[in-house]
């Protein structure tokens, strides 16, 4: 059956207020809430102007990212009582204005970093509403909340959950208030959206939430009737001059949503006030549009939020149907008539039925959402029950090198824990494809080539979904590092660009030409899991294959700091693992599936693992091997809760801790699914490493289970085909 | 224009160049200060632009902050090296 998906409850905090009313009101007022920076102490230099969020109590922690999304989250979900079944929150920046100020104040006690990570956000919040299913964190740049809710729309219709809490958040920061002026991308006068003389954008904080649902609540809001995503696949920083991504990203929107183009009667644009990108946009809308609908964007209100953005305007575009209201492209004088576009100079109440939402973001990551008044339109064509996944190739990274190197010390049971060789991570890339990439990156673009080379897909990947439960730490760390060296004056631009967390599936899609969606997910320990999770969603039935990866960097100064499992010490290990994976099953080296994704915490949840999987019965007889993920920092806790699963399932497989080989990093467990793939390839799983004879796989007994545990229970099923 | 000061300038915004934008495989006298700077086989585009800037901005004191200015600047090495000499804090031209 075909299933609606309702906007049952929204929160909103930004520039221009707390709550949808206030939000309104401000709109309606066509203000701007635009003003010099403050939140932070500048060492010199007037402070530019910013969109900051007034009236937020000062206090430690947690960060202010944590407590903008748990405002908005606690209004989402005011009228409701029971907790949605997962959260996705789009989010760039995680706790990172208080890790600034940690590491320029030199401290060391690394219990003050817990929040920095993206997943934490996230994961404060789920636990906060008391969510046990997935609390999943997308960093996609500034279309982060789209592609979340984005992602929402595909959970709820999957019939994987009933009720999603989606949004995005950001809080201002040091990094993305020098790195946007670092990129001379910071209008001094506001922010000036489709103005002729709009210089840029104004850097904004902010968050909103939106409960979906598929039960119809008693007074929906609106309904979100359609997404699409797209990937420009062209350069890092800079859209697509042409608009190709925010063109094809609006086209699949409208196609996902049933609609044509003619019955949206309301853009609100992405317009971020600078030059390029307000150029880009209007040429996709003057090549989709005959006659653009009335459209404006309010970033000359609100300032640009980032990850925030996108929640905030699909909130912004309820409104626009629930009270018939367009807000008006505050901050612009004078439409600059190179854009053909005419923007609203007022607000404007008129009937609204339908909008098209626009996001765009960094690394040429698309976003764009359409809402509209409840059971306005026919119904989106059910779609069938999606085939499985299917592994067409796959490489790995460890410190013992590439995946061959890494296999062969694993049959003698050799751990290959350790920083991945700069050779090995630079492997067949050309120098000056990488002369701007540091770590991270090059495992990226090494690890994609080696799962495409190892595949018989002729095609490359469409399109790219990519766990890291920490993003370029390089990059970032050497962006913070010259910033304060330089006392604030000369931040590398080169470096920022870099340190956004979907930097590195950017660059695999432009080297792929790879313009189909593009999903970095940050889950910390689960990233890999997560970035599968996604794939599942978003992954059509068509021919075109994608690519899924997980990767970290190891970091010498910031790895023992923010990795809760990486204690003095600790080798410091790094690397991770890709897949080219489509529904097609011919030709395939094994299929994957991720069964299970829930909290731990919660009662029962053992029970809970073990059904999913298929009940005892199926279970015990089903599976050959064990690959057991316990991080460091919560061993006691997953060790309980490997010795329940196994005494519960009574499962008598070997069991593998992979981290004891693999070494302890986020996305470890990326390495985890090559090994299980390699096992299956070769039909036998290498003795050493269970210390006893090679145990075989046999025709009936021929899957490997990979499973995640400690905060989160995660479960991914290898299986050949 | 005196040409010893200006090859000599020429000859240090190649260095710093190659050093700041990671140019591999590139030597100073592999540049050519007349040959297209952006865009040009090099695959310098408008990030490494803004690098640049920073670094002129860092090392001569000359703060390029308009992308018309930058474009007619970092045409060619000649082009910077010709821009930074008149515009230098103390230039006597």
């Amino acid at each position: 059956m075909a299933k609606r998906v309702y906007i049952a409850g929204v929160g909103i905090i930004s520039p221009l207020g707390k709550g949808l009313t206030a939000t309104e009101e401000a709109l309606r007022d066509n203000r701007s809430a635009i003003m010099p920076l403050e939140i932070f102490a500048l060492l010199h230099g007037e402070p530019l102007p910013v969109g900051q969020v007034r009236g937020l109590d000062e206090q430690a922690s947690p960060p202010r990212s944590h407590r903008l999304a748990h405002i908005a989250a606690m209004q989402a979900m005011a009228s409701c009582d029971q907790p949605p079944d997962a959260v996705i929150l789009g989010n760039t920046t995680g706790g990172i204005l208080t890790t600034e100020q940690l590491l320029r104040d030199n401290v060391d006690n690394k219990e003050l970093y817990r929040y920095h990570g993206l997943n934490s956000v996230v994961e404060y919040i789920a636990k906060e509403i008391g969510c046990s299913g997935p609390a999943l964190a997308v960093s996609t740049a500034c279309s982060s909340g789209a592609v979340a809710i984005a992602m929402a729309l595909a959970m709820l219709r999957s019939g994987k959950a009933k009720a999603v809490l989606a949004g995005g958040v950001d809080s201002l920061c040091r990094l993305t208030y020098f790195g946007f002026h670092s990129l001379q991308l910071v209008d001094r006068e506001g922010c000036r959206p489709l103005d002729a003389d709009r210089h840029g954008m104004a850097v904004a904080e902010g968050a909103a939430l939106l409960l979906l649902t598929t039960d119809k609540p008693d007074n929906p809001l609106a309904e979100l009737l359609g997404a699409g995503l797209s990937c420009d696949a062209y350069h890092p920083a800079a859209p697509h001059p042409e608009g190709r991504g925010a063109l094809m990203a609006m086209q699949a929107a409208l196609a996902d949503a049933g609609l044509d183009a003619a019955a949206i009667d309301y853009i609100s644009l992405h317009g971020t006030g600078t030059p390029e990108n307000d150029l880009a946009e209007s040429k996709a809308i003057n090549r989709l549009f005959a006659t653009p609908p009335p459209l404006s964007s309010i970033k000359g209100a609100t300032g640009h939020s980032l990850a925030a953005s996108g929640a905030i305007e699909a909130v912004v575009s309820a409104i626009a149907v629930a009270k018939n209201f367009l807000p008006a492209n505050t901050g612009c004088q004078n439409p600059d008539p190179a854009l053909g576009l005419t923007p609203l100079m007022q607000p404007t109440s008129q009937r609204t039925t339908a909008v098209l939402s626009n996001s765009f973001g960094f690394g040429g990551n698309n976003g764009c959402l359409v809402i509209t008044k409840p059971d306005r339109f026919s119904q989106p064509v059910p779609g069938r029950v999606k085939p499985g996944l299917a592994i067409h190739g796959c490489s790995c990274l460890t410190g013992a090198g590439n995946t061959a190197a890494t296999m062969s010390l694993l049959a003698q049971g050799v751990p290959v824990a350790g920083m991945a060789g700069l050779d090995s991570i630079s492997a067949n890339l050309p120098s000056h494809m990488v002369r701007r990439l540091k770590r991270l990156p090059r495992m990226t673009l090494s690890l994609a080539i080696g799962a495409h080379n190892d595949s018989a897909c002729e095609a490359k990947p469409s399109s790219v979904f990519m766990g890291t439960g920490w993003g370029a730490l390089s990059e970032t760390y050497d962006f913070l590092t010259r910033l304060t060296d330089s006392r604030e004056q000369f931040p590398s631009p080169t470096d920022f660009v870099g340190s956004v967390h979907n930097g590195p599936a950017g660059q695999a899609a432009i080297m792929f030409g790879a313009t189909g969606a593009n999903i970095t997910i940050s889950g910390g320990d689960y990233s890999f899991e997560q970035a599968l999770l996604a794939a599942d969603l978003l992954i059509g039935e068509g021919k075109e294959s994608c690519l899924v990866l997980g990767a970290d960097e190891g970091h010498q100064v910031l790895s023992p700091l923010l990795d809760p499992s990486i204690a003095p010490g600790t080798l410091l290990a790094d690397g991770g693992g890709a897949f080219c994976l489509s529904r097609k099953t011919e030709g395939a080296q094994c299929l994957v599936r991720i069964p299970f994704y829930q909290r731990s915490a919660t009662e029962g949840c053992i029970n809970s693992l073990i059904e999913a999987l298929g009940g005892v019965q199926t279970l015990k007889s089903k599976y050959a091997l064990l690959l057991a993920g316990i991080p460091a920092a919560v061993r006691e806790e997953g060790e309980g809760q490997l010795a329940r699963f196994m005494e519960q399932s009574g499962l008598k497989a070997p069991v593998i801790r992979y981290r004891k080989f693999a070494g302890e990093f986020a996305s470890a467990s990326a390495v985890a699914a090559v090994m299980a793939v390699s096992f299956l390839a070769s039909g036998k799983i290498p003795g050493p490493l269970v210390s006893g004879d090679a145990p075989a796989l046999e025709s009936n007994k021929n899957a490997i289970l990979v499973l995640g545990l400690g905060r989160y229970l995660s479960a991914m099923e290898f299986s050949r085909p | 224009m005196d040409k010893p000061i200006m090859n000599e300038l020429i000859a240090e915004l190649k260095v710093k160049i190659i050093d700041i934008l990671n140019l591999q495989d590139v030597s100073p006298e592999g540049l050519d200060e007349n040959a297209r700077l952006v865009g040009g086989a090099l695959g310098i585009d408008s990030i490494d632009v803004l690098e640049m800037v920073v670094m002129v901005e860092k090392d001569y004191g000359i703060a390029i902050d308009s992308q018309e200015v930058g474009e007619k600047v970092f045409s060619s090495i000649a082009s910077l090296a010709l821009y930074i000499k008149e515009t230098a804090p103390g230039s006597s031209s």
